[in-house]
């Protein structure tokens, strides 16, 4: 099947296998693979399961070979520095547990980070010597100021005597879902001499990132199975070469882990080996990235095509959707929270906190937890969709994934669906 | 083709479905339960304690749950998945006489040692040691040697060096006895870790007094029982370890990728984090930060952090209840499946040893081979032996993985062969989709091979790589 089909409608029928009633307005958590990467997936397993041993150990190596090579140019970096791994959580976790972190190190990030990155500094901090410092961050915000922000926390931390080892950032948010001036954060990281940590899980097929080779990050992860269309289980990890002596196991721990830094007998680096074969479980997501990155290529016209729809999409349906609720995209005033394929669109909900008098149809903050929940099931059950929304800087907002296989008329549609929901929260309350 | 799992989603963990008629026939062993397998038709599996394998009804499912997550990931993963998680917690944990609090699913037994040995805080007096055999599956060295290098040389490990072959009482006594000697030699013996069956070689560990030890000499047990459910009879209440994984992609037909994490709950307050760490770490300081995006549940924090930390495929874990349930069904259960295993691999291997006029790695006792694994020596030296093919010391190391190679490209098969005790074997694996024909097929070829071993032929050719540890 290799003629283009129009993205939108055509395409989710023709590409993906989602079920009919469903909307996915979601795609930021979880991806969704397309048919024929599906296919690809199937085929993997079937050979796995035809010759489990020259399988894993011959065929894969080399497939996984072919995968990294694929999604080295996506970073501009060379395929000497890219790895496969299973997710971004795995990425940032095994940069936190190889640093051998020292008294007064720290490790700045800032408040807007995923949960579970921060989970997994809580958990180092309990090990080791290292303290976390949070640059709270509130939207909307210009890009200049979140770089200000950062500096001044360095310099804070250093004033007290401390020593900033290393700065975790994100390409994009996950919520609010903007994209973060992750260039400029690096390369104030190199300036002021700290390690940079890139979360990029909303990343690869999200944003361009050709540059990320030549600006270099000390450290960099992304999902391919998010915005890249690979089936779960895989993300890319990016350690420049000067820093893959840093690290020093994969996680966990396998066989090919050795104390001296010298190349393995093919000629491949130990960094390489490292993660070629961690442990058994099933690499099939792993050998899909050429097959992904040839349907977005041949069936979806390329990279550039994909963003740039998808772009359009999230700018106008989120417009869309903002009309629609009477409220507004989240947006700063040089426009940059507008380049990603999210779009974070207001409730008409009113929250208040602390101790304001909460009036009929007004919420207060400490049931945030409680709207979020009547609203994800409420939708899924009545409108077989499911958002995700959340609270940000005193108000709840949703955040929609712009994808190949939506159309403005679909954000139509969401639109009046959140108005109803909205509608229904405030006239009914929670109870 | 069977029809998907059928079980209603909201069926709560423990409960079991009303439909008790059988699903699934009962297939006879040997050639007629290999049509259940998806294997190569030309491709004889003798290697299934490496990466497993699984019948036909289980890819099905499994491939049903990836499509049913295609339809709708979020809410498949966000409201279904849990659930149908416990579903397949409880069949294991009942299979294994555990309590359901104390299983979780990690995906292979290589994160669940590295899971136990990256959350022990080891004593700052730098005296704690963690115990192991020299017949430690690799990559768990590899994590004891991290585990070392990482805490800055505040834990050591203590190797035990077995001579195969070994009597139980031999073995218990040397691990006794280590012991012992890391107490006089003023440090702490802290942790030990020990396999069910060991890798390469492939034999039985006496794993259940080896607890015993540890539990009178106040040293953790850390169990390494990748070969252990579906392979040998288990009840971990009886057993009772202080932490124990094993692999259910091995021998519980189980895809790959799904393996059972068991922490009695007098030890999670030990096992701060899962690896990665989840939304459900629970910091002791309530950091003021980024909030768990999850509803909340009254599951154990134990359980959720296991549940649910980072995004894999983990289709695998879901299948488990079915895959108890084949074999049940189609193969009589567990107890017919380890009966005719075990009889097949002490036929088999002698069979191969007669062939090769060699012999089993076992000891007087047989405790070894009460396993579906064995070890038949293979009639290659560096030195004079026998009538065993003699090949110059030099090239020794090429053997293996030319052996490896030829097998695959001449015979499409492959035996595990290693060198252990400066010597080599080869090991095999019994299933119930073998017979002992093919023991004697695969007896032949491993004479063949060294023959050609023995005319140095392996040093003619390009060996392609492909080195990964079975």
């Amino acid at each position: 099947m290799n003629s283009k089909v129009p993205f939108g409608r055509q395409m989710r029928e023709t590409h993906f296998g989602f079920a009919p009633s469903f909307t996915p307005f979601n795609h930021g958590s979880y991806g969704a693979t397309p048919l024929l990467v599906l296919r690809r997936q199937k085929e993997i397993q079937k050979l796995e399961l035809e010759r489990p041993d020259p399988f894993i150990i011959y065929d894969l190596p080399n497939l996984i070979d072919e995968s990294r090579k694929a999604v080295a140019p996506l970073l501009g970096a060379s395929v000497d520095e890219v790895v496969l791994v299973p997710n971004a959580s795995t990425g940032v976790n095994i940069v936190l547990r190889n640093l051998k972190f020292e008294e007064k190190d720290v490790i700045v990030h800032f408040s807007t980070i995923y949960d579970a990155c921060e989970r997994a500094i809580d958990s180092v901090s309990a090990l080791t010597p290292l303290t976390a410092r949070s640059i709270p961050l509130q939207y909307p915000i210009e890009d200049d100021e979140i770089v200000q922000r950062l500096r001044d926390m360095v310099q804070k931390v250093g004033d007290e005597g401390l020593n900033v080892k290393i700065a975790m950032f994100d390409t994009v948010l996950t919520f609010p879902g903007v994209p973060m001036p992750w260039e400029a954060l690096t390369e104030t990281c190199k300036e002021l001499g700290v390690l940079s940590l890139v979360d990029g899980a909303h990343g690869i097929g999200h944003v361009d990132l050709k540059q990320l080779g030549s600006i270099s990050p000390d450290f960099f992860v992304s999902n391919c199975h998010k915005w890249l269309y690979v089936p779960r289980g895989c993300a890319v990890f990016y350690v420049p070469i000067r820093n893959q002596h840093l690290i020093r196991s994969s996680l966990p721990t396998s066989y090919r882990y050795r104390e001296d830094e010298s190349p393995d007998s093919n000629g491949k680096s130990r960094f390489v080996m490292l993660f070629e074969f961690v442990a058994t479980m099933d690499h099939s997501s792993y050998c899909c990235v050429p097959a992904a990155i040839e349907f977005r290529e041949i069936i979806c016209g390329g990279e550039d095509e994909i963003i740039r729809y998808c772009l359009d999409l999230a700018a106008k349906g989120g417009q869309r959707v903002a009309e629609i609720l009477g409220t507004k995209v989240m947006a700063n005033k040089s426009g940059s929270l507008a380049r990603c394929c999210f779009s974070t669109v207001m409730l008409p909900l009113v929250l208040k906190d602390g101790k304001d008098p909460v009036s009929k149809g007004e919420f207060h903050t400490k049931d945030v937890s409680k709207i979020k929940s009547w609203l994800n099931t409420t939708a899924f059950k009545e409108f077989d969709t499911y958002l995700q929304t959340d609270s940000h800087a005193g108000a709840m907002w949703v955040r929609l994934s712009a994808q190949i296989y939506l159309e403005l008329g679909d954000y139509d549609w969401v639109g009046s669906k959140l108005k109803e929901l909205c509608e229904r929260l405030v006239d009914q309350g929670l109870d | 083709m069977p029809a998907p799992l059928n079980m209603p989603i909201h069926l709560k963990a423990g409960e079991v479905s009303s439909d008790v008629s059988n699903k699934y026939k009962r297939v006879p062993f040997g050639k007629e339960m290999l049509k259940q397998f998806s294997f190569d038709p030309e491709y004889r599996n003798v290697n299934h304690g490496s990466y497993g394998s699984f019948p036909k009804p289980i890819s099905e499912l499994r491939r049903h749950y990836l499509d049913e997550c295609e339809k709708s990931p979020d809410p498949f993963i966000r409201y279904d998945f849990g659930s149908i998680l416990d579903e397949n917690r409880a069949a294991v944990a009942k299979l294994v006489d555990a309590p359901l609090h104390t299983v979780v699913f990690v995906p292979n037994a290589t994160t669940g040692i590295n899971v136990v040995l990256r959350n022990l805080q080891w004593n700052e007096n730098g005296k704690d040691e963690i115990l192991y055999f020299n017949t430690i599956y690799g990559a768990c060295g590899k994590t004891v040697s991290y585990t070392s290098e990482y805490s800055r040389g505040l834990v050591q490990g203590r190797e035990i060096t077995l001579d195969y072959p070994i009597s139980d009482e031999a073995l218990i006594e040397q691990f006794s006895s280590t012991i012992q000697a890391s107490i006089d030699a003023g440090k702490n013996p802290r942790i030990a870790i020990f396999d069910t069956i060991s890798s390469l070689p492939g034999v039985r560990m006496p794993f259940e007094a080896l607890t015993a030890v540890c539990a009178s000499s106040g040293v953790l047990s850390l169990i390494d029982g990748a070969h252990g459910i579906g392979h040998i009879p288990l009840s971990l209440s009886t057993l009772n370890p202080d932490f124990f994984v094993s692999n259910l992609h091995k021998w519980l037909f189980v895809p790959r990728g799904c393996a059972l994490f068991y922490v009695p709950l007098r030890n999670q307050h030990l096992i701060r984090t899962s690896l990665p760490t989840s939304h459900y770490f629970e910091p002791k300081q309530l950091s003021l930060g980024a909030p768990n995006p999850f509803a909340p549940t009254t599951k154990s924090g134990f359980v959720m952090q296991f549940e649910s930390n980072g995004t894999i495929d983990n289709s695998p874990y879901l299948t488990v209840a079915e895959a108890i349930r084949w074999r049940r069904e189609a193969c009589g259960g567990e107890e017919a499946i380890h009966d005719y295993c075990l009889d097949l691999s002490r036929k088999g291997a002698t069979l191969i040893a007669s062939i090769l006029n060699t012999h089993i790695l076992d000891n007087p006792q047989h405790t070894l081979t009460n396993c579906h694994l064995s070890n038949i020596l293979l009639p290659v030296s560096t030195k004079p032996y026998q009538d065993f093919h003699v090949i110059p010391e030099e090239h020794a190391h090429l053997v293996g993985e030319w052996i490896h190679t030829t097998m695959i490209k001449d015979h499409k098969t492959f035996v595990a062969i290693f060198y252990f005790q400066e010597k080599w074997w080869g090991r095999l694996s019994a299933q119930i989709y073998l017979e002992i024909e093919d023991y004697e097929w695969a007896g032949n070829v491993l004479k063949g091979l060294c023959e050609r071993v023995g005319r140095l032929e392996f040093l003619g050719e390009e060996v392609p790589r492909g080195d990964a540890a079975p």
